[in-house]
């Protein structure tokens, strides 16, 4: 099954200081909720497992993250991927940077979901990837903009 | 009278409805706002519905969602504060809710369907400008006490009483699988005079003396975020200005509370075929068994056909009778449009409630094993929607209803 989620968010901190926290495998592991286990492999790329909560039921899954930076200080993507508990999961995202003082991020990810998870139904995995999604930028934006003072 | 349609964004089964029904009946601009929050309020829900369906708890979030989009009064007249929806508008407004799950239903055809409009429809101006604003703005949540525990398809022989006191009279009585019950701060309560007689409709302050929740009922087999409760009334004490209708006319109250309830959980039963249709779609066409998509099999398609087919054919049903029910009140004095409205919501709320059932669970074989799970998108309307064929109305009194207005009132067998 495939999702796809899209939006903007701003984070009170210079464009660079944005780009190189958001691209830089050390600070994603520290910001990732969820995550246990979580491996720097090397300058672009981490390992960590994941605990994916959906309701009562919790999915574990081992996943891999590749970051290419694309356009820097502007574009960037991320390729996560992994499985685990008979689900499969692959999320291509990227994201633009615009601003200077205060960055906007434009971001966009295409989701693909297999086995049991995929079962549940895009119309709540969509509601609850959105919710993830809010809860993962709140905890980015927090730790990009202490890191920036 | 369409405005704007191609402005407007809805979950795509609703905005077929949408578009259709606008283009037969028209719908004005307040109106279709009134189905964009349905929308908003709608996709708002879904995750909670789920998390608190799967903990089996009743949704608080329901309230608060509706409430904050202005959707806890679509019936009531906008010189109460309410969004002033003809019943055409609520059936797509419950029809969208339904999409979410009976639960959702539950709660807002009681608190509007069978509360807020009793009150609109029977009470003085003086009742309804007490109650009435705040029920549309969410303070209130009305409960619709008539069904006891030996007093279940025949109301008529519902056991509470009350005696008079005062200015007042004093209730003593249980209630028994009241939805909203234990989360109400008003409820039309139906009891008759100690002494004997036919029973009068009051309206209750559930925070006064004498009114108690003697239990949440948790046992039910599905319905899990709806509040369902079991109550009682020692000596509840309401003053004669809470008489809502007549002393004595209490069951005149009841019936035509149920034909707006009737429409309104038919409406949610289409809400229910939509959401099952669209989760088989999306299922079938990307589940592979034999090397090809599930929708490829034959047998598969037969239940699509099936759920498509009950869809469209019910959605009808409810329109006609929502658009009788708004011809008879455009004309009361016309008792024709009456009987035509209630004959219609019968037949609607009884062929929707089967076919969402029956769609229910073809969806559930649809989606195979993972479809006989609580996690299963489907499920939870295949447990749910089975009370559909119970409540405000079983099957079989509806069967009996229908029968008798085609063979006339002297046939009436459920008397």
């Amino acid at each position: 099954m495939q999702l796809h989620l899209e939006g903007t968010n701003s984070i009170a901190s210079p464009r660079e200081k944005v780009y190189s926290l958001l691209t830089d495998p050390g600070f994603i592991s520290k910001s990732l909720p969820d995550a246990e286990e979580v491996r720097v492999l090397d300058a672009t790329s981490l390992e960590a497992r994941m605990k994916l909560r959906i309701a009562v039921v919790s999915t574990a899954l081992k996943m891999k993250m590749t970051i290419e930076k694309t356009a820097p200080p502007s574009k960037a993507t991320l390729l996560a991927e992994g499985a685990g508990s008979g689900s499969g999961l692959k999320i291509r995202s990227a994201f633009e940077l615009s601003g200077d003082a205060t960055t906007s991020i434009a971001w966009a990810a295409d989701a693909e979901i297999t086995g049991v998870m995929a079962g549940i139904g895009s119309t709540l995995l969509r509601g609850f990837a959105a919710k993830k999604v809010a809860e993962i930028f709140s905890d980015i934006t927090r730790a990009i903009e202490e890191a920036s003072r | 009278m369409g405005c704007g349609l191609s402005e407007l964004v809805l979950e795509a089964l609703f905005q077929s409805s949408v578009d259709e029904v606008s283009r037969l009946a028209g719908l004005t601009a307040e109106e279709l706002a009134i189905l964009e929050d349905a929308d908003g309020a709608a996709n708002e829900l879904v995750v909670s519905e789920f998390e608190k369906y799967v903990e089996r708890k009743y949704n608080p979030e329901i309230h608060r969602v509706l409430k904050r989009r202005n959707l806890m009064g679509v019936p009531i007249g906008t010189k109460y504060g309410g969004r002033g929806a003809r019943q055409l508008v609520e059936a797509l407004f419950m029809e969208r809710m339904g999409q979410t799950g009976m639960g959702v239903i539950t709660f807002a055809d009681v608190h509007q369907c069978l509360g807020s409009l009793a009150i609109q429809d029977w009470g003085n101006e003086e009742q309804k400008a007490r109650y009435l604003p705040d029920a549309a703005k969410g303070e209130t949540i009305f409960a619709y006490g008539l069904t006891e525990p030996e007093a279940g398809s025949d109301p008529g022989s519902l056991k509470s009483s009350y005696v008079r006191d005062g200015n007042g009279f004093r209730i003593t009585g249980s209630k028994y699988l009241i939805s909203n019950g234990s989360i109400s701060t008003r409820m039309i309560v139906f009891a008759r005079p100690t002494a004997g007689g036919n029973p009068t409709a009051f309206i209750l302050d559930t925070k006064g003396k004498g009114f108690s929740v003697d239990m949440r009922l948790e046992e039910k087999i599905g319905l899990f975020t709806s509040d369902t409760s079991m109550v009682s009334f020692e000596d509840a004490y309401v003053p004669k200005e809470d008489v809502l209708g007549q002393e004595g006319k209490g069951l005149s109250v009841a019936y035509s509370a149920l034909l707006n309830g009737r429409i309104g959980i038919g409406s949610g039963c289409v809400g229910v075929m939509e959401d099952c249709l669209n989760q088989v779609r999306e299922r079938a066409t990307t589940r592979l068994q034999h090397g090809k998509e599930i929708a490829r099999h034959q047998l598969i398609q037969k239940h699509v056909a099936f759920i498509e087919s009950s869809l469209e054919a019910c959605r009808w049903l409810i329109y006609r009778a929502a658009m009788k029910k708004d011809d008879y009140e455009r004309d009361l004095r016309d008792l024709r449009l009456r009987t035509d409205a209630d004959r219609l919501s019968a037949v609607a709320k009884y062929m929707s409630s089967r076919c969402a059932f029956e769609s229910a669970d073809r969806a559930v074989q649809c989606f195979g094993g993972f479809g006989y799970s609580i996690m299963s998108p489907v499920a939870k309307h295949f447990l749910d929607s089975r009370v559909a064929r119970i409540y405000e109305g079983t099957d079989e009194i509806m069967e009996l209803k229908i029968a008798s207005t085609v063979l006339g009132k002297e046939f009436e067998a459920y008397r």
